[in-house]
């Protein structure tokens, strides 16, 4: 549901970085959003066409790297990734002396520009 | 051409967030930021609250809210500093948004802040305020099946409120299961079984949370 707050984050970084460096047009934005942040892909890209337009970014495409849930169990030695957004228990072993690793990312990773 | 900017999305909210924290820190008050559905019951946690405290602590309130001033004008009715922030169709309160409320609250008289965030069991989970703590208040009505619907929300909180407990008799809500989920979601999570209506268990969350602000 915070997906237009998180849209119009990515826009104002990408924007105040375009401006810095002396482009114009933003091309493509490539962001990683774990499966346990919290965010909706397909709502965080309906959410950047809407608030793009008369933007640097007008014309740009937002490509999201979904980052599955990822952690390292003490009890059976071993890593696990899963495709659901939380882990109660290690996945091989059942036991929950587990650390989670990867899930949680919110970030942008890179943009091409002109 | 390509450029690299690896950049966290949150970290302008979590910069103003921690602003607020300092803020909050040399002023000397503890705060909260309380997270529910709506409904389950957040304002009359607070005004019972704020009740069972008497004098012994100074407490200031934040409300957020879509639209309207209903809460805070309840809060305003127990002599309380209260600032109402309408986000005007925001699911979540924001650093920013706290971070503007604060000039209108008199921060250095306060022990604790309370910051009744928007009613929603998603968003307002990922936005960091500037608080002390994360509480998440759930009422039995709303089900036993929450914790593993709503996982971020639970593993965020550093405490439970189960609300309307004597709704019990009422609902097939199995408290056993809402314990033993949300353990499993944060094995450090303190859990209160409380009814707004009848009073019961406020007194041993009020005597907790002023342990933690005194």
């Amino acid at each position: 549901m915070h997906e237009v707050s998180i849209a119009l984050r990515i826009l104002d970084i990408a924007t105040e970085h375009c401006k810095r460096e002396g482009f114009s047009r933003i091309e493509s934005i490539k962001v990683r959003v774990g499966r346990a942040s919290g965010v909706m892909p397909e709502a965080l890209l309906f959410a950047f066409d809407a608030i793009k337009t008369g933007t640097v970014a007008e014309k740009a495409s937002l490509t999201i790297d979904e980052i599955p849930i990822g952690g390292f169990c003490s009890s059976c030695n071993s890593e696990f990734s899963v495709e659901e957004p939380y882990v109660l228990f290690c996945p091989k072993c059942g036991e929950t002396s587990f650390r989670l690793n990867t899930g949680r990312e919110l970030d942008i990773q890179e943009m091409e520009v002109f | 051409m390509k450029i690299k900017v690896v950049t966290r999305i949150m970290e302008a909210n979590d910069r103003i967030a921690a602003e607020n924290r300092k803020f909050f820190d040399d002023a000397g008050v503890y705060v909260i930021n309380i997270m529910s559905a709506p409904g389950a019951g957040k304002t009359s946690l607070i005004e019972k609250t704020i009740r069972e405290f008497g004098n012994q602590v100074k407490v200031g309130v934040i409300e957020g809210d879509i639209a309207g001033t209903e809460d805070a004008r309840r809060i305003e009715g127990l002599g309380i500093p209260v600032v109402q922030i309408n986000t005007g169709g925001a699911c979540h309160l924001d650093a920013n948004m706290i971070n503007e409320a604060l000039v209108d609250l008199p921060l250095k008289d306060l022990n604790l802040l309370i910051i009744e965030n928007v009613g929603n069991l998603v968003c307002p989970a990922e936005f960091k305020v500037g608080e002390d703590m994360k509480v998440m208040l759930l009422s039995v009505t709303e089900g036993d099946d929450k914790p593993l619907k709503y996982p971020l929300m639970f593993q965020e909180s550093s405490a439970l409120i189960l609300n309307k407990i004597d709704l019990l008799p009422y609902t097939d809500a199995d408290v056993g299961k809402i314990r033993k989920d949300a353990l499993s979601l944060n094995p450090s999570l303190k859990i209160f079984e409380v009814s707004c209506k009848t009073g019961e268990g406020i007194g041993e969350w009020a005597e907790w949370l002023q342990s933690l602000v005194t």
